[in-house]
């Protein structure tokens, strides 16, 4: 675990391939959620990510010690057994044809940032584990993102120790779950220069001058589908946004909140038997006094812990992922609003071009 | 990249073998998705330094009436070429054919690639086996895509069926009347921003980039619509000043296009900036208000036990339920918001 702890979290160069093998997999399936596997190589500490590839879907059994079985079989694929076959193969395949394919962790979508679940946190300890202690999660949502469990968090979720206790011991927050890695994207050359011939078709010769309105309105350029410029992030559409993030967050408190109920209903029956063991050690107490004065043989004073039996502490895990989850949202919340309170002041400036002024 | 080549489409000719169903004649149109060709350059930059070209087979997906081909993914197969001879790891193609379909069950098999636009006899044994019957695309026609990756040239891409020639069965085995097909490279909305994100590399020296956000995109965004607001003032300049030929089509067009500038009464829009800024905003604060109660509540609960001791339980208790409250509070607060912003 010390070594890990050395490790810093090292930039990773996702490949442009990478990035467009992810977005046709997730749009293709859309909204559903999408798994693959992700090859390429440690070089110096840097993970190059050159290569993807998609996961079959398979049907599994709930296997997970946490109860929260997929509804959907994509999102855990990553850590079924049929996959580690197919991914073992895969990598053999691939290798054949000169890419240095090496695991280094997988990929899965996600929307507007509600990756946060137990499905993400499974197959990442399971790659973790299992695979490589370096592996990361690339998270699509729709730009790349790319994390770690800490190994604080490994370490918790190994043995499963998520009761106040423990982690008032550890003193493990929900900031510590992840470890995020910057992300840069690298381009091979080729792809550079093929990039630009999308952006600037080849013009054989200046365009003539247009007839007629409706030969500018109709013709090539008009229709045609150059990559640039794109101007779809001046829209000013803010309520879909707005609305889809208000219902994300609402689903997080009523988590919140049944997690809250649990937790108090434990903390009442955990009061009621205390009591109950109170009356009952006092009473034994008692009896046992009066059984010293009569010269009795004393009854044993620890037999409670057979005749009651303390409730279990519900794990503080869920409530962790949901607030990590919260502040999820609230960051990208956050980002949209800075963009969009810009834009709305740019329009009201051009609007009402006197109030600038004031 | 997009050339403006014409296109005949032309029945393609059939050979001479008798069929019971007839194979597709119909005209095709070949539509290729960026990161099938991205996958091509990748290949060609992984060949081994004395192979002149490398080949692989691409998947997808053939409208039902056949006459519209989507690319949609690769994967590179090994072969050899000697001056004479040319050996293609058919095992591995069937093998990987086999692992890809598994992932990707509505893809099928709809041709091959090769990263040099030459087609030679080669070109047409391994096109005669793509479009063969049992392994191959029959009855459907192969589709055969050069991409030429010659350094400092622009890539370019090409498309083509093929039609057996030859006038006996040997001949015709290792020949194949190659037809240019037209081809169109698609993108659809999401594809279009992550291009954005990996062109944003394509300048920088070292090829790498990172991720923009969006303060920064926009930002782009609107440096360049400046930057085409300059170009089409100058160009109306030149030819006040008569220096550029008028065009009347382009000046409606310019007309027409400012005319769109929404005519509101001021206090409308005020109206509507508060609304909509005081959404944002109130969306924005519950949502970080959110954050920080629950956390407060979690971390009440969490901190009972250091306490000791029954009173401090019952204290906590409290505090859970402070927490529980507050969360009760925003959520009925956030509803509120969410109402707002669907009005």
């Amino acid at each position: 675990m010390a070594e890990y702890e050395r490790s810093p979290p090292y930039g990773r160069p996702g490949r442009g391939l990478v990035v467009m093998k992810i977005i046709k997999h997730s749009t293709q399936a859309f909204p559903t959620t999408v798994t693959g596997s992700i090859v390429g190589m440690d070089v110096g500490g840097t993970l190059e990510v050159t290569n993807s590839f998609p996961f079959p879907v398979v049907e599994m059994p709930p296997e997970s010690h946490f109860d929260t079985a997929a509804p959907n079989p994509a999102a855990a694929a990553p850590r079924a057994k049929a996959n580690a076959v197919y991914q073992a193969e895969m990598i053999r395949m691939l290798r054949e044809v000169n890419i240095d394919a090496n695991n280094v962790g997988w990929y899965t979508s996600a929307n507007m940032g509600n990756f946060v679940n137990m499905n993400v946190i499974e197959n990442q300890f399971f790659y973790q584990k299992e695979m490589n202690e370096r592996a990361v999660a690339l998270v699509h949502d729709p730009e790349p993102e790319a994390f770690r469990l800490s190994p604080k968090f490994m370490a918790a979720f190994r043995e499963n120790k998520f009761t106040a206790d423990e982690l008032q011991k550890s003193n493990l927050r929900y900031q510590d779950i992840f470890v995020e890695l910057p992300v840069t994207i690298h381009n091979s050359h080729l792809i550079t220069s093929f990039i630009h011939q999308l952006e600037t078709p080849k013009q054989s010769r200046p365009a003539d001058l247009p007839p007629s309105l409706a030969a500018l309105e109709s013709g090539a350029p008009a229709k045609s589908t150059v990559l640039t410029p794109n101007f779809d992030n001046l829209l000013l559409s803010i309520d879909p946004f707005m609305e889809k993030n208000c219902d994300l967050l609402l689903d997080s408190i009523e988590t919140h909140h049944t997690e809250t109920n649990n937790f108090q209903y434990y903390q009442r029956s955990l009061a009621r038997e205390q009591t109950k063991i109170n009356n009952w050690q006092q009473k034994r107490k008692a009896e046992n006094a009066t059984r010293a004065t009569l010269k009795q043989p004393l009854l044993p004073e620890d037999e409670w812990q057979r005749l009651f039996k303390l409730p279990q502490e519900p794990s503080r895990l869920e409530s962790m992922l949901n607030s990590r989850q919260v502040e999820q949202y609230s960051r990208q919340i956050d980002n949209f609003v800075a963009s969009t309170t810009g834009k709305m002041f740019a329009v009201k400036g051009n609007l009402l071009p006197g109030e600038t002024a004031k | 990249m997009a050339e403006t080549d014409s296109f005949l489409h032309l029945a393609r000719p059939l050979g001479p073998v008798a069929m019971a169903s007839a194979p597709s004649t119909a005209p095709l149109n070949v539509v290729i998705q960026p990161q099938a060709v991205f996958s091509i350059l990748d290949h060609s930059l992984r060949r081994n330094a004395d192979q002149e070209r490398v080949i692989g087979t691409l998947l997808g997906t053939r409208s039902e009436d056949g006459t519209e081909v989507e690319i949609r993914s690769t994967f590179a197969v090994g072969h050899t070429e000697t001056t004479d001879q040319v050996e293609v790891d058919m095992e591995y193609q069937k093998q990987m054919l086999a692992l890809h379909l598994r992932a990707n069950p509505k893809e099928v098999l709809v041709g091959w690639y090769a990263t040099s636009s030459e087609l030679n006899t080669f070109s047409a044994l391994i096109q005669n086996f793509y479009s063969g019957q049992g392994d191959g695309t029959w009855p459907h026609p192969a589709v055969h895509l050069t991409v030429s990756t010659e350094p400092g040239k622009d890539i370019e891409t090409r498309a083509y069926i093929s039609a057996p020639v030859g006038v006996t069965a040997e001949r015709a085995a290792d020949s194949a009347a190659f037809i240019p097909v037209p081809y169109e490279i698609r993108y659809g909305e999401a594809e279009k921003s992550g291009l954005e994100t990996i062109a944003s590399a394509k300048d920088a020296e070292n090829g790498s980039t990172n991720i923009f956000t969006d303060i920064e995109a926009l930002e782009r965004a609107i440096e360049e619509v400046l930057g085409m607001i300059d170009r089409v003032s100058r160009y109306v300049e030149s030819v006040i000043d008569e220096e550029a030929p008028a065009s009347t089509a382009l000046g409606q067009f310019l007309l027409n296009t400012l005319a769109l500038a929404p005519k509101v009464d001021p206090a409308d829009i005020e109206r509507d900036f508060n609304n909509h800024i005081q959404d944002v905003l109130v969306v924005s604060y519950l949502a970080n208000t959110i954050r920080t109660q629950m956390d407060l509540s979690n971390r009440l609960a969490t901190a009972q036990l250091t306490l000791g001791g029954g009173e401090s339980t019952g204290e906590n208790q409290r505090g859970g339920q402070r927490g529980g409250k507050g969360g009760r509070g925003g959520h009925q607060r956030t509803q509120g918001g969410a109402e707002e912003v669907r009005a």
